[in-house]
């Protein structure tokens, strides 16, 4: 079996890792002049050789290219990198503080192999040939016990395609999972292959430039603080783009609205209906863009006909006139309105047919393949290295998937399993499905899952039900997890691998689907800290212990890349020279499909199929229908989560700089409904879910900016990790408190907004 | 020639970017931050108002933190109010004086936003208007920041019907201008900024110079005088720190003020 000596490589790495890297100045002058006198300390940028290095952003999955300024060694200040489409020069309070996410201490520094019982978070250090030779006893012992697809991998964030794309599929495991996919986006993009024939993909292609009305169901743009999503809001709504906010608080984005429909959750889809009926009967829908692209036209007059808004205001708690007035706005400025397709839309479990109905709306305003509408992304051209046949052809999606046809059969293992998540028995289709894949842990139907590799997903922070995953963790044979800081399910881990972090590694190319598809590089600006190693590197010592040498030719990840970029005329010297970036050109518009006399909706029909026979013929409904979703109890609440701006999911709580100016989170509870339960601002409360599980303490803020039949947080707090000397104990978790969740029949996402709680003193 | 900064609160969507690359570029220590943004809201659910105030230096031309520092560690330059801490001596006047409660002590000095001096000397941007990805934040000639912020509010004016540029008179004339969508008073703004007390105005004329005087003639000296003055002004800046905890924290009855 080949080897690899580490240290060699781990030299080499500062050798030509470093040195192959042409090194560029900033071209910013010294910062001393006449302040030298009374600025005593020289200014970073003046102490040494500014060196600049390209990357692609990994505080959040929305991956902005980003120049990484060193000076002396040492990483001081990252920048949007100005070339790049989705940063344009400009980054988020998290890029920000990648420098301060690097050098947090409380990082995991050395390999680790379990010592205590799972769960005590007791370990030994061990040398990196003793953790990878250890991992791949245990995982060939599964194999050869159960067959392949008895290891799961679940992985989340950039690295996560060596494990949970490249190396699960050359190993040949069906049960890769990222929680972007069934936690997440599932259902959006399962509704817009449905009905165009091509998933939504990474970045939301919304025509901001030439947009005249942008509608949010639930999408907290400046909250969430997606850097090109908050350039584009701003930038067209200064230009007088007209914003309609439909959400149960009065968000970031529902202040800059200009309405702002505070709706019942849970009802959107009565609300959306609303809209396709006054669309309709007020004949204010484009309706030759759908005769000449679309089908199913009449089927959905004739649906809509009983859904009029006074209908929908008895539902939503909205107005007739409200829901009147901001379509008439939408069909004012058609085909340059659409509503924004939400990210994070596993809500309550009919959100497939929630999309649907938006995604209809948008086909009623005629926005798809329109100038000010919605653009038809491509992704970039590039070659993959080439190697053998995969054992097993990958189904984990998640929001870096590249848009694609959804293969009609479902993947087979070596050994004949396909995923064992209930695909086409429990739901429809779409991506393996994470949180389905926990029962199988513990229950061995359909088929026993013995082994788990967790790269970077926050286990019981993320999935719902942590209870059931912490039972699944104690009944697994083999526990890997690959991360950068000790994250509460690390201690449940058998062996822990210590990544660097992004600002320490070569990584796979990232390849954006855009208006002008573009390549995005990840370059070192350090070498790793402590005794870290990269995600690539990682996986290629597993593979080549496990067998799969074919699959691992490459000596380094150099040799990789360049590959690779040889397909685009590149190099990684090349591609660094160009600024990190390569812009390929796109086919955004309809127009530039008719001159090519092809249809760039993928359907079986050719055309948006506003009804859709697939869904018919599982049983479902064609074209969506409202269901009520249940209501709490008395004395309860719906529980609401988002995003603080400077946290992404339950990743960044411990760094330094991001904890220090938001450390924990806050109950938005009703004004009214705190006086009356007796608490007022700052006050430390717990709370508490239907079945008695327990969070806090979290704080009290008392607000007129949100309902009274619901509370919101935002999530990724009240983490119980000892190693995380910033985010251990602080705030509530919204996770802990999803003892269930509703599954959507057609995308397999978990409907996350389905729990209640309420308010109590203690835990 | 004046600088200043533009800062468009109707474009300002509450993202904290600059708060972090403030931090990183002035590499701050970990619990210090020169930009703090506060939300504010008004109204009862559901007919809201709401926004953010991005809480930072006002850069007064007749800065009150200036006229009382004793020690010229806070001075005027391009119209901006920069801060030297290795000339601070602690005193904590200047966070009695400002009447935006903007400086703030951290380990015995005084601290707060210099406009990003040393970067901008160089060439470059105020760290926070280089990133901010609304583009709410500009920085450049006090003329023609002025100018744009006057022919925002002229495009605004059908958005924001109360919208105004704040700061082009206040306490001098701020070398920061704001583009606020409604009275300063929903932001907690000080529509007249108070001037500065007379008390301190005795202070800074009298005492002062005397001091200063003092602290040319010995040289050798200054050091133990040094000394003994910032612990009185250590034990002066205690009292007032307790003081500020007993009183009540700034916030008007009309509007919610948290931190975000």
């Amino acid at each position: 079996m080949a080897r690899v000596d580490l240290q060699i490589t781990r030299r080499q790495f500062l050798a030509t890792g470093l040195a192959g890297t042409a090194l560029v100045g900033t071209g910013m002058g010294p910062g001393r002049s006449n302040l030298a006198m009374r600025y005593p300390d020289p200014p970073w940028f003046a102490s040494g050789e500014v060196v600049t290095t390209y990357n692609y952003c990994d505080m959040c999955p929305w991956r902005c290219g980003i120049a990484v300024q060193s000076v002396n060694g040492q990483v001081i200040k990252i920048d949007g990198n100005s070339p790049d489409p989705k940063s344009r020069g400009k980054l988020c309070g998290r890029g920000q503080a990648g420098v301060s996410f690097m050098n947090d201490p409380d990082r995991l520094q050395s390999p680790m192999i379990r010592t205590g019982e799972r769960g005590e978070g007791k370990f030994r250090e061990v040398t990196w040939e003793e953790a990878l030779d250890y991992t791949a006893e245990k995982i060939l012992a599964i194999k050869d016990q159960y067959g392949p697809e008895s290891l799961a991998i679940f992985g989340h964030t950039s690295g996560d395609f060596w494990f949970t794309d490249y190396f699960a599929q050359a190993w040949g495991t069906p049960n890769a999972a990222k929680p972007s996919s069934s936690l997440c986006l599932s259902p959006r993009d399962e509704a817009s292959t449905l009905t165009f024939g091509f998933p939504v993909g990474g970045h939301e292609p919304l025509d901001w430039d030439e947009m005249e009305c942008i509608t949010l169901i639930g999408s907290h743009i400046g909250e969430d603080s997606r850097n090109t999503v908050m350039q584009d809001f701003v930038e067209a709504r200064s230009r007088g783009a007209q914003v309609i906010v439909v959400d149960p608080r009065f968000s970031a984005a529902a202040a800059k609205a200009d309405y702002w429909l505070p709706i019942k959750p849970g009802t959107d889809t009565a609300l959306l209906l609303a809209w396709a009926n006054v669309l309709i009967t007020e004949d204010r829908f484009d309706r030759d863009y759908l005769d000449r692209w679309a089908t199913g036209l009449d089927e959905l007059t004739a649906h809509v006909q009983e859904f009029t808004p006074e209908w929908a205001a008895g539902i939503t708690d909205l107005s007739a006139d409200q829901i009147r007035t901001t379509a008439r706005v939408m069909s004012d400025r058609l085909p340059r309105a659409v509503i924004m397709p939400g990210r994070h839309v596993t809500w309550y479990g009919n959100d497939t047919q929630r999309m649907r109905a938006e995604f209809l709306v948008n086909s009623l305003l005629g926005a798809y393949g329109r100038h000010g509408g919605m653009y038809f992304n491509k992704s970039p051209f590039l070659e993959p290295y080439p190697h053998p046949p995969f054992a097993v052809h990958g189904s984990s999606g998640g929001c870096s998937a590249e848009p694609g046809e959804e293969s009609a059969e479902l993947p087979l293992g070596p050994t004949g399993k396909a995923r064992a998540d209930g695909a086409r028995e429990t739901f429809l289709r779409g991506p393996t499905a994470m949180q389905e894949l926990i029962d199988p842990m513990i229950t061995d139907d359909p088929y026993r899952i013995a082994g788990l590799i967790v790269y970077g997903v926050n286990l019981l922070n993320s999935i719902p039900m942590p209870n059931r995953t912490i039972e699944a963790l104690k009944k697994l044979d083999f526990v890997l997890a690959v991360d950068v800081l000790p994250q509460e399910h690390v201690a449940w881990a058998d062996v822990v691998f210590p990544e660097a972090t992004y600002l320490e590694r070569y990584d796979e190319l990232s390849t954006v689907a855009y208006k002008t598809p573009f390549i995005q590089l990840r370059e070192p600006a350090v070498p790793p800290m402590y005794d870290t190693m990269p995600g690539w590197m990682m996986a290629r010592e597993l593979g080549l212990r496990v067998g799969l040498d074919p699959f691992f030719k490459w000596e380094t990840i150099e040799e990789y890349l360049n590959t690779r970029l040889r397909s685009v005329g590149s190099n990684l010297e090349k591609m660094h020279d160009a600024g990190g970036v390569i812009i390929q050109e796109g086919k955004p518009y309809l127009e530039d499909f008719e001159a090519d006399d092809e249809t760039p909706f993928h359907t079986p029909s050719g055309k948006i199929e506003l009804s859709v026979a697939e869904l018919a013929e599982a049983g479902l409904d064609p074209i969506p229908v409202y269901e009520p979703t249940e209501e709490p109890p008395d004395g309860y609440y719906r529980l609401l989560y988002g995003r603080a701006p400077v946290h992404t999911f339950a990743k960044t709580q411990n760094t330094p700089d991001l904890s220090a100016v938001y450390p924990e989170n806050e109950l938005w509870i009703n004004e009214d409904e705190a006086t009356a339960l007796g608490y007022s601002n700052g006050d430390r409360v717990w709370l508490e879910n239907e079945v008695g599980d327990r969070t806090g303490p979290i704080s009290i803020k008392a607000t007129q900016r949100i309902r009274k039949d619901a509370i919101f947080m935002a999530h990724g707090f009240g983490q119980h990790a000892e190693g995380l000397t910033n985010a251990n104990g602080k705030g509530a978790s919204d996770t802990k408190l999803m003892s269930r969740y509703k599954l959507d029949p057609i995308s397999g996402g978990a409907g996350l907004r389905v729990n209640f709680v309420r308010l109590v003193e203690g835990g | 020639m004046a600088s200043a900064f533009l800062l468009d609160m109707t474009r300002c969507i509450g993202c904290e970017a600059c708060v972090l690359a403030c931090k990183a570029g002035n590499q701050l220590p970990v619990n210090t931050q020169y930009i703090e943004l506060i939300e504010h809201t008004s109204g009862t659910f559901p007919d809201l108002v709401g926004g953010f105030q991005n809480h930072r230096c006002y850069h007064c031309a007749d800065a009150a933190c200036v006229a009382v520092c004793p020690t010229g560690a806070l001075f005027k330059e391009d119209g901006l109010t920069r801060l030297n801490p290795d000339a601070c001596s602690g005193c904590g006047y200047c966070v009695q004086a400002c009447p935006y409660g903007v400086p703030k002590m951290q380990n015995g000095r005084s601290t707060k936003c210099d406009a990003c001096a040393s970067n901008v000397s160089g060439g470059g941007s105020p760290w926070c208007v280089t990133t901010c990805p609304a583009q709410a934040l500009e920085y450049g000639d006090r003329d023609e920041i002025i100018a744009k912020a006057n022919s925002r509010v002229a495009e605004l004016k059908d958005r924001y019907p109360k919208v105004q540029v704040y700061g082009e008179t206040q306490a001098g004339g701020l070398g920061l201008i704001v583009v606020l969508p409604d009275d300063p008073a929903m932001f907690d703004i000080p529509t007249d900024p108070q001037p500065v007390p007379v008390s301190v105005d005795i202070w800074k004329g009298v005492v002062q110079p005397v001091s200063m005087g003092l602290t040319a003639v010995a040289a050798v000296g200054a050091g133990v005088l040094g000394v003994i003055a910032r612990r009185n002004h250590l034990a002066e800046l205690k009292e007032l720190e307790a003081r500020e905890k007993a009183g009540v924290p700034a916030g008007g009855s009309e509007s919610t003020e948290e931190e975000q």
